[in-house]
């Protein structure tokens, strides 16, 4: 098997210039994507006196990490960074459970309704969130759910849920139904074809789409910011809280920021390999 | 008639049963409402002598604002719990997001929170739909209160700043009080002393005063040693909150109204000659003198940049000042100066002001201990121990603001106790009262953009007026 | 072409597949996909119940001064039409929703393809380019916010020595609708790219060994095989990021706040002043309603185009 991706290096590769081009434009890019992170950085090791009076020179300290982690502002900035790993956690796994069958059936079979029903389940997520949010405060509150992790993983499965089903689903649609039919042949069943073997094959895939779905239902805002309270709220809505009172304190919020990538950027780290590569699918194609 | 109302009930039910009967009664907010107005308070049925220790055991939630004023009272909570064996459990939002949260639980109807943070403007919003608890009865119940709280100690006009008839345009002062001052702020002119001396300026008298010294600031002062200072930060965004701080407050001096009432009905004034004018000037200054990208200022931008000395003035509340100025909160410490602002051409000070006051929610099923929480939380005892231990400044008792270890505390602030003496009897709420106030003050914003952005002032103000004509009617 | 054509190994298609593996009676293989997809449908759609309570008060003309509302019909929708303050706020989301979408399709391609190239340079970025995405998009628009104040910001400090201190980004109508699609922009075109790229090196091999025997030049490749092929992968990101951008509300709220004028009061803005800050919940639903409308037809039209250009992909890689 060849590595593809050579493959379309190779025309514009062929005058050196073009390489230099081509790597400049993407430092390029890279510049604007990381400087806000790079800024971050630099806000939260600023003291709060130097935060708008300089810009590259100032006296580093830990200060703002400390202050966010020893929950010195009265802000329980440690239990709301345990809570979005919960809630986030919970909420991809639940999708994972209800959302891969639902991926499997839809891309495996042609059935009465199939694209319609595919189709209803994306469009739950375009419901703009202020359509529901009073009257699921309402309900929540009715059924003990409000400020708990079962309301904010269930909620969180309007983010994460069609994200999902449909990209598992084009990789189900991709992966060729010959290994299952061989392994039904070998008397394996239905369900064990696809644990078995569908499953495994698209391991890859499911580790990279259950990252993003990850990355956005730890940063969700509207849901944690009205459907809890003290109890199950977020870092999202908590890092924020870091500006309001007496003066903004930028270097607060942008230390609780990247204190919260921590968890999916560790979760990227661990399955980098799987990242891209997982989201495609060509080695089981070819 | 009765053919309407029979449908609509049938409707109604038919709908309930169908989607979801408990719901809706649930969102009685709305649908159903508040059956029990002025049928008596629940003040009524405490009786006997006044005892903290009537509620013990019991526990009070408490929905807060991300506030200096909030850190004092949550370091002094234990006095509370100590002196009536009452819990208090509360959570704290930033101030972006707070009045959402509060407003989707109100409107729910559901009593999440017995006591909550508010200002006077959301009285307006909150009162007439039966949110918010008549706390008069309480106050009036000796029984209920006690009286160390010494009602004649708060500023009267604080008191009746919280105190509506629930009529829009019906004046302040009269009818249910329906929040207690608690912590509040007035709208002048802090400026960089520094930067003043350096170009030999004194502080404007008046409006055009004012606009001159800006404009001066924002010439020669990155000249003279201030990197890209500006002459005066106020608010720009599109928000109500950019209308009330230093905008109303010279709106007022100027003798200018939002609104004018007659026989009930209120006709929107922001379209008068005068208000034009003056608006045009308002524009103009910030042009001239104001801060770049004003648009997209709000108190965090204003404040910020007189801390960072890149603005020579902020004409905004006394305490978006204070903590700048305040030691080791930014380079500006110590160099940061108060006076009242420019007198109106009579020579009006008149001052607009924020309230933070504190509420009861009408479904509270705990009045009475929540009652006791407001009554400790607005008391001499807190407040002072805040005013003077923490940062709960601008008192609200006239005890507080005399008290010698409180002026001791700001003296050296410069001006800062003469300005809030000056203005403290001609401050009060300049807008009138109206349930439409966010959004009259929002289209308000949105129109002083306009005017900035080069939009000819008397058609965006004439159709702001007509706009709001129709809302507030 | 046609050697093109010749490279293709004959896996079976989806539905020779389906229909060889029969091993169960009829009537539980057509009940089976569906058994499937209920759990999703019930777990997402239970928590949409609300929406029918939400579409039901727009019947109404429910509001904090009116708590004892009076059924109005359509009333609510007749008046949203006839804003102007609506057709603006539409005006305003479609030029936000396709500028994000474009952009951040075009950038996140091009820097897919550049990544795909895996020079070393690439190699070491690619391990990054996630990171936007995982900043929280309400507090990148803070932070941006913070960086384009021409007072302190960084930007303008940066900006200088190149006589550009001065630019007021976010103070005129379209200085501030395009600051906001920047913000956009950054948080998700790694979102973008990463699809893409995950698309890219999907690609079957064979109809390019087959280009390059035939002598393709690399621009007819790109055009005839890389992109028809990849397309199908990026549109589903370019669909994502279409709908999510049609309903803003984080990054404007937080950086412009609609202004100034009304500039950049996009859909929800407006409905969530109108529903919340203003409290006037019936009629501020049924923007949101409309809204819905709106992004569920865009949604139809953009995967209906989907499938044919999947189908149409299937074709060039055959």
């Amino acid at each position: 098997m060849t590595r593809k991706s050579r493959l379309s290096e190779r025309e514009p590769g062929s005058k050196p210039w073009l390489g230099w081009l081509a790597d400049t434009a993407l430092i390029l890019y890279f510049v604007f994507a990381l400087f806000p992170v790079a800024w971050m950085l630099i806000l939260s090791l600023k003291p709060a006196d130097q935060l708008f009076s300089t810009y590259f020179s100032f006296t580093p300290t830990l200060d703002s990490y400390r202050t966010v982690l020893g929950d010195s502002e009265g802000i329980p900035f440690v239990r709301f960074f345990v809570n979005s790993l919960v809630v986030s956690l919970g909420a991809v796994a639940l999708s994972l459970v209800v959302g891969l069958p639902a991926a499997y059936a839809s891309a495996r079979w042609r059935f009465k309704g199939s694209e319609n029903l595919m189709f209803t389940l994306l469009s739950f997520r375009f419901a703009p969130e202020l359509t529901v949010i009073i009257p699921l405060f309402v309900l929540y509150q009715k059924l003990g759910l409000f400020d708990t992790y079962v309301g904010m993983v269930w909620v969180l499965q309007l983010v994460t849920l069609p994200l999902i089903v449909w990209i598992m689903r084009s990789y189900f649609a991709d992966l060729t139904p010959e290994l299952e039919q061989a392994a039904l042949l070998d008397g394996y069943t239905r369900k064990q074809a696809f644990f078995r073997v569908a499953l495994p094959l698209v391991k890859p895939g499911i580790a990279a789409v259950s990252l993003l779905a990850f990355i956005f239902a730890w940063n969700n805002f509207v849901f944690p910011l009205i459907l809890t309270s003290s109890r199950a709220q977020t870092v999202t809505v908590g890092a924020l809280s870091f500006l309001g009172g007496d003066r903004p304190k930028y270097n607060l919020t942008a230390a609780a920021a990247l204190v919260s990538v921590v968890p999916p950027l560790l979760l990227a780290l661990t399955i980098q390999r799987y990242l891209v590569r997982g989201l495609s699918f060509g080695a089981v194609k070819s | 008639m009765d053919m309407h109302v029979h449908d609509r009930r049938r409707f109604l039910a038919l709908a309930a049963a169908a989607a979801s009967a408990p719901l809706l009664t649930a969102c009685g907010a709305g649908f159903g409402g508040d059956d029990k107005k002025n049928d008596g308070s629940a003040a009524a049925d405490v009786t006997g002598s006044f005892d903290w220790k009537r509620e013990k055991g019991k526990t009070v939630k408490a929905l807060l604002n991300k506030h200096p004023y909030t850190d004092a009272l949550i370091a002094d909570l234990k006095t509370f719990t100590e002196k009536t064996g009452i819990k208090v459990e509360y959570d704290v939002f930033p101030e972006d997001n707070y009045f959402d949260k509060l407003t989707v639980d109100l409107s729910s109807g559901r009593a999440s929170y017995d006591v909550f943070m508010l200002g006077a403007y959301m009285v307006w919003q909150y009162g007439p739909p039966g949110w918010l608890e008549d706390l008069g009865p309480w106050m009036r119940n000796s029984s209920a209160t006690g009286d160390e709280w010494d009602r004649d100690d708060f500023f009267p006009n604080l008191l009746g700043a919280d105190q509506w008839s629930l009529k829009a345009g019906a004046p302040l002062g009269q009818g249910g009080q329906y929040a207690l001052p608690w912590g509040w702020e007035t709208n002048v002119v802090a400026y960089n002393t520094e930067v003043f001396k350096k170009l030999g300026l004194k502080p404007a008298e008046s409006f055009d005063a004012l606009r001159d010294v800006a404009s001066v600031i924002k010439r020669k002062a990155p000249g003279a040693g201030f990197d890209g200072m500006y002459g005066i930060a106020v608010r720009g965004s599109r928000s109500w909150a950019t209308i009330h701080p230093g905008f109303m407050t010279m709106f007022a001096r100027n003798g200018l109204k939002d609104f004018t009432v007659t026989d009930g009905k209120l006709k929107p004034a922001m379209n008068t000659p005068e208000a034009i004018a003056f608006t045009q000037d308002w524009a103009g200054m910030v042009k001239q003198g104001g801060p770049p990208s004003w648009t997209s200022y709000t108190w965090y931008q204003c404040s910020s940049d007189l801390g960072a000395k890149k603005a020579g003035m902020l004409f905004d509340a006394d305490t978006a000042a204070y903590f700048q100025a305040v030691k080791g909160a930014s380079p500006a410490s110590g160099k940061i100066a108060f006076h009242p602002g420019p007198k109106g051409p009579d020579g009006s000070l008149a001052t607009n002001m924020w309230i933070w006051s504190l509420g009861m929610n009408a479904k509270s099923k705990k009045k009475s201990a929540a009652w006791l929480f407001l009554q400790w939380a607005t008391g001499k005892e807190h407040l002072r121990k805040g005013a003077i231990t923490y940062n709960h400044i601008d008192p609200v008792r006239k005890s507080i603001s005399q008290d010698g270890a409180y002026k001791d505390k700001m003296k050296h602030l410069e001006g800062f106790i003469d300005t809030f003496e000056t203005v403290v009897d001609q401050t009060k709420i300049q807008f009138t009262p109206q349930a439409q106030f966010f959004d009259a003050t929002t289209s308000w914003a949105s129109a002083l953009q306009e005017i900035y952005g080069g939009k000819n002032a008397k058609s965006v103000l004439n159709g702001l007026a007509s706009d709001l004509a129709s809302k507030v009617s | 072409m046609t050697s093109l054509t010749e490279t293709d190994h004959g896996a079976a298609s989806r539905e020779e597949g389906a229909r060889q593996v029969r091993a169960v009676p009829r009537w539980r293989r057509g009940l089976r996909p569906y058994l499937l997809i209920v759990p999703a449908l019930l777990l997402t759609g239970g928590i949409l119940y609300p929406f029918g309570l939400g579409l039901y008060y727009t019947l109404f003309d429910f509001s904090a001064s009116k708590p004892r509302p009076d059924m109005v019909g359509f009333e609510n929708y007749r008046t949203v039409f006839t804003q102007e303050a609506f057709w603006n706020s539409a005006w305003v989301t479609v030029l936000y929703a396709v500028g994000a979408a474009a952009v951040e399709t075009v950038l996140g391609v091009a820097v897919a393809l550049l990544l795909h190239r895996s020079s070393r340079v690439g190699r070491v970025l690619e391990k990054i380019l996630i990171l936007p995405l995982m900043i929280a998009p309400v507090i990148a628009a803070i932070i941006w916010k913070l960086m384009l104040q021409p007072s302190v910001g960084v930007i303008n400090h940066l900006l200088t020595p190149f006589g550009l201190g001065g630019v007021q980004w976010t103070d005129t109508p379209t200085g501030a609708l395009l600051s906001s699609i920047a913000v956009d922009v950054w948080v998700y075109t790694p979102f973008v790219a990463i699809l893409a790229l995950a698309g890219l090196r999907s690609l079957p091999t064979s109809p390019f060994e087959a280009a390059a025997v035939d002598g393709a030049h690399w621009w007819y490749t790109f055009r005839r095989l890389t992109l028809p092929m990849l397309w199908p992968y990026v549109l589903v990101a370019v669909i994502f990021r279409f709908m999510d951008s049609l309903k803003v509300f984080d990054i404007i709220y937080a950086l412009t706040e609609g202004g100034p004028g009304d500039s950049t009061v996009v859909l929800q803005i407006r409905a969530y002043l109108e529903a919340i800050r203003f409290q006037r919940y019936s009629f501020g639903i049924s923007y949101t309603i409309v809204l819905w409308a709106v992004v569920y037809l865009a949604a139809m039209v953009l995967v209906r185009y989907l499938g044919r250009l999947q189908n149409r992909a299937a074709e060039v890689s055959k």
